[in-house]
């Protein structure tokens, strides 16, 4: 608010004379008060970062070590595109990002708009939706590698029992299986997050709208297109742009589930494996920096998408 | 005014704050230094890191060692039970020439990368043959890097067949000795509502996967490395051994075997649907524990061979203690003289009677006491002797990885066997170059 009142001319002059003492004094303040911040954010943000990005411009195997670390450019870059390997997790990991962003958001969405409905009980719906999303990724996996378990499995039992399968699977042990599989748990662990921020979203309307739009006399489905949707799309992007990050770097799931067997290995399973297992930091940091841009460009289209919305939350 | 006073004070004490709590992060390295006994004496002080899956037992033996004697105190530096952040954190450590640790308990896979990368101190000098050969030649054999013994054997393991012998002798069947020989069996158990499958073992793409399928190999007289370190995977004899291993898969395991590793193969044992499942020595235990329902019904025997096999050998795992190379002269002598301690018959004796770990010394097994204790030794010993370490190469994350990948692609059916394995030769050659 204090901002607008220079707008008048006569005030301004008295501004721009006082900007010497008062306004210097107030931003060097300012920077003495956020340097902590920004110097923690540089420790543990900024240079990290830059570290990645200068170990992968180098050969670096740390069980070689007489190597002498040389410097090689962007040989470690090019690598990852000759790389049949990465190129496969790449595939893997855009196609797994899609798939199940697409369905949390629509079974996110649906949730939220029923529970956004006034009924008796609705404070137990919507605390139990959100266990999914509390119980920890590994535990979760561990738990749902166990429902598809080919001898106890509770997926092939309620599958049989449906007389949709006439005998126990191995859902694990194929390709479309194992991929099915961890969409499947990654969807009910997350679609929840995208439930609750939705929901969120919808309750921040006013009521006085729909009430006008239903004196107008307007239908449901041109009610949730001219009011309810536009008025939740922000809400709704932030949630997506949340879970395309998230799905984009997932590690944990496909670790505990396949470790990355029949086709299912991440980009970043196998950064890990490249950097952990392998020891090879080079050619790792290379991965990293690709993971770290592309999830950066993500972010961009998003923000590009939300416009100055993003500030408003 | 006051108040200006006030701010630039705040300023200060948060600024004062934050540069401690970033200094702070730093100040755990200190490394090993002199602690004194109260007497005036000067103890050398060394670090010893090992997992928390042997943390109790461990300590209590350390403890012993620190009451037993005035020169050398030895500090444990206990980490999480898992192999890749201990791995992880003993190369973070000696990648930066750290001297904060002395003593690492190091999964055997790890010593020939460790060992490669000039992180080990030499062992030999301290440890001459006619000590060595009291041991297991199994876990020398893998404490043993270019002919140097750059490591030496605290506990092992080795897989066992187990198999239900209230079945073998319903059936009034010996005991098979190789896989032609399990397999035929099929015919037999089919009439037994209760035994749904022949085999069991762990086909999961991990580490497990590899133990597996290198005895498969070995005990059909085929090796992944020869003994300059070259790969020699594809041969005839190797081909055929992972060619029953899929036999096995496709015909005579339960259908989820390439999504089993140890607890999911177990589950079924012990239920018991499988004749018989290939697993680690303490599944003894498990299997005759209370809840089990095939606990009294259980034999032990070696590993089956095939039709080039002579004669049986199971995976080694377990861990060898190793030394440092970047401490200094006072502590390494130190560290030896815990090693040594930690390997003598008396140390040997109380780590497998209190943990339950296998020994690496062979008189152990014979000692009535432990046999007391533990039964199943005397049947176990036969079968541990036999034991071999999985191929010694510095770049064994990838060896494994490429075994993994291949042997569970030619497992899972995505690939012919002979084409999987002129893939991972041709992988093993990249690797060696």
């Amino acid at each position: 608010m204090e901002g607008k009142v220079p707008t008048i001319p006569l005030k301004k002059t008295r501004r721009k004379m006082s900007k010497t003492s008062l306004e210097k004094k107030e931003a060097r303040d300012a920077w003495i008060m956020m340097s902590p911040a920004i110097i923690i954010l540089l420790l543990i943000a900024v240079y990290p970062i830059i570290r990645t990005f200068w170990i992968s411009l180098h050969e670096m195997v740390l069980t070689d070590p007489s190597s002498g670390y040389p410097f090689i450019g962007f040989e470690n870059y090019v690598k990852i595109f000759n790389d049949q390997r990465a190129m496969d997790s790449i595939v893997f990991t855009l196609k797994f990002t899609v798939v199940t962003v697409f369905f949390e958001l629509l079974l996110g969405f649906g949730a939220a708009m029923l529970m956004n409905k006034a009924f008796k009980g609705r404070g137990f719906v919507r605390a139990s939706i959100l266990v999914p999303w509390a119980i920890p990724t590994t535990v979760s996996a561990l738990m749902w590698k166990f429902i598809y378990n080919d001898q106890y499995g509770l997926f092939n039992d309620i599958l049989t029992r449906l007389h949709v399968i006439d005998s126990y699977q191995a859902w694990l042990s194929s390709s479309s299986g194992s991929f099915m599989a961890l969409v499947i748990t990654d969807v009910w662990k997350t679609a929840p997050f995208i439930a609750l921020l939705t929901l969120a979203g919808l309750q921040m309307i006013p009521k006085e709208l729909y009430e006008s739009a239903k004196i107008d006399g307007a239908n449901k489905f041109q009610i949730f297109l001219n009011i309810t949707l536009p008025l939740v799309k922000y809400t709704v992007i932030v949630a997506l742009l949340f879970r395309t990050l998230d799905a984009f770097r997932v590690f944990e799931l496909i670790t505990v589930m396949t470790g990355g067997a029949n086709g299912t290995e991440s980009l970043s399973v196998y950064a890990y494996n490249n950097l952990m297992k392998f020891l090879d930091f080079g050619y790792g940091s290379a991965m990293s920096m690709l993971i770290f841009a592309v999830v950066f460009l993500i972010s961009l289209i998003y923000m590009k998408a939300l416009g100055n919305k993003l500030t408003d939350f | 005014m006051k108040r200006g006073k006030m701010k630039k004070l705040l300023v200060t004490l948060i600024l004062a704050i934050m540069m401690v709590s970033i200094i702070g992060c730093s100040g755990n390295t200190e490394s090993s230094g002199e602690a004194s006994n109260g007497e005036g004496n000067e103890k050398v002080t060394i670090r010893f890191s090992f997992d928390q899956g042997v943390g109790e037992p461990t300590q209590k033996i350390v403890d012993k060692y620190n009451e037993s004697q005035d020169k050398v105190h030895v500090e444990t530096v206990i980490l999480p039970q898992d192999a890749n952040v201990v791995h992880d954190d003993f190369v973070n450590k000696l990648a930066s020439g750290d001297t904060s640790v002395d003593v690492m308990a190091l999964d055997v896979v790890y010593v020939a990368e460790f060992a490669a990368a000039g992180w080990l101190e030499d062992l030999g000098q301290y440890f001459d043959q006619s000590t060595q050969s009291r041991y297991l030649p199994g876990t020398i054999e893998g404490a043993t890097y270019n002919g140097k013994l750059v490591a030496f054997p605290w506990f092992t393991n080795a897989s066992v067949l187990f198999y239900r012998q209230d079945i073998i002798d319903q059936l009034g069947v010996e005991v098979p000795t190789t896989y032609q020989g399990w397999m035929d069996l099929e015919e037999k158990i089919k009439d037994l509502d209760e035994i749904k499958y022949v085999s069991n073992f762990q086909a999961a793409k991990s580490e497990a996967l590899v133990c597996n399928w290198v005895e498969y190999i070995w005990n059909n007289g085929g090796d992944v490395l020869d003994e300059s370190g070259s790969p020699v995977v594809n041969t005839s004899n190797n081909v055929e051994a992972t060619e029953i291993m899929l036999d096995l898969v496709e015909n005579y395991s339960p259908e989820g075997i390439t999504t089993y590793n140890e607890p999911e193969s177990e589950q079924v044992f012990l239920d018991g649907k499988s004749l018989f499942i290939r697993d680690w020595s303490g599944f003894w235990n498990s299997a005759n524990a209370e809840g089990s329902k095939v606990a009294g019904k259980v034999g032990a025997t070696t590993l089956p061979i095939g039709p080039n096999g002579e004669e049986p050998h199971s995976a080694l795992g377990g861990l060898d203690l190793v030394i440092n190379k970047f401490i200094d002269d006072e502590h390494k002598e130190a560290a030896v003289d815990f090693l040594r301690y930690m390997a003598s018959e008396e140390t040997q004796k109380e780590m497998t009677l209190i943990s339950a770990q296998p020994p690496v010394l062979k008189s152990v097994y014979e000692d009535a006491d432990v046999l007391a204790e533990i039964p199943f030794y005397e049947k176990f010993y036969g079968i541990i002797e036999g034991g071999k370490s999985r191929p010694m190469s510095p770049k064994y994350a990838k060896v494994s990885d490429a075994i993994q990948r291949n042997i569970h692609q030619a497992l899972s059916g995505e690939t012919e066997v002979k084409t999987a394995l002129d893939q991972l030769q041709s992988e093993l050659e990249e690797l060696n170059k």
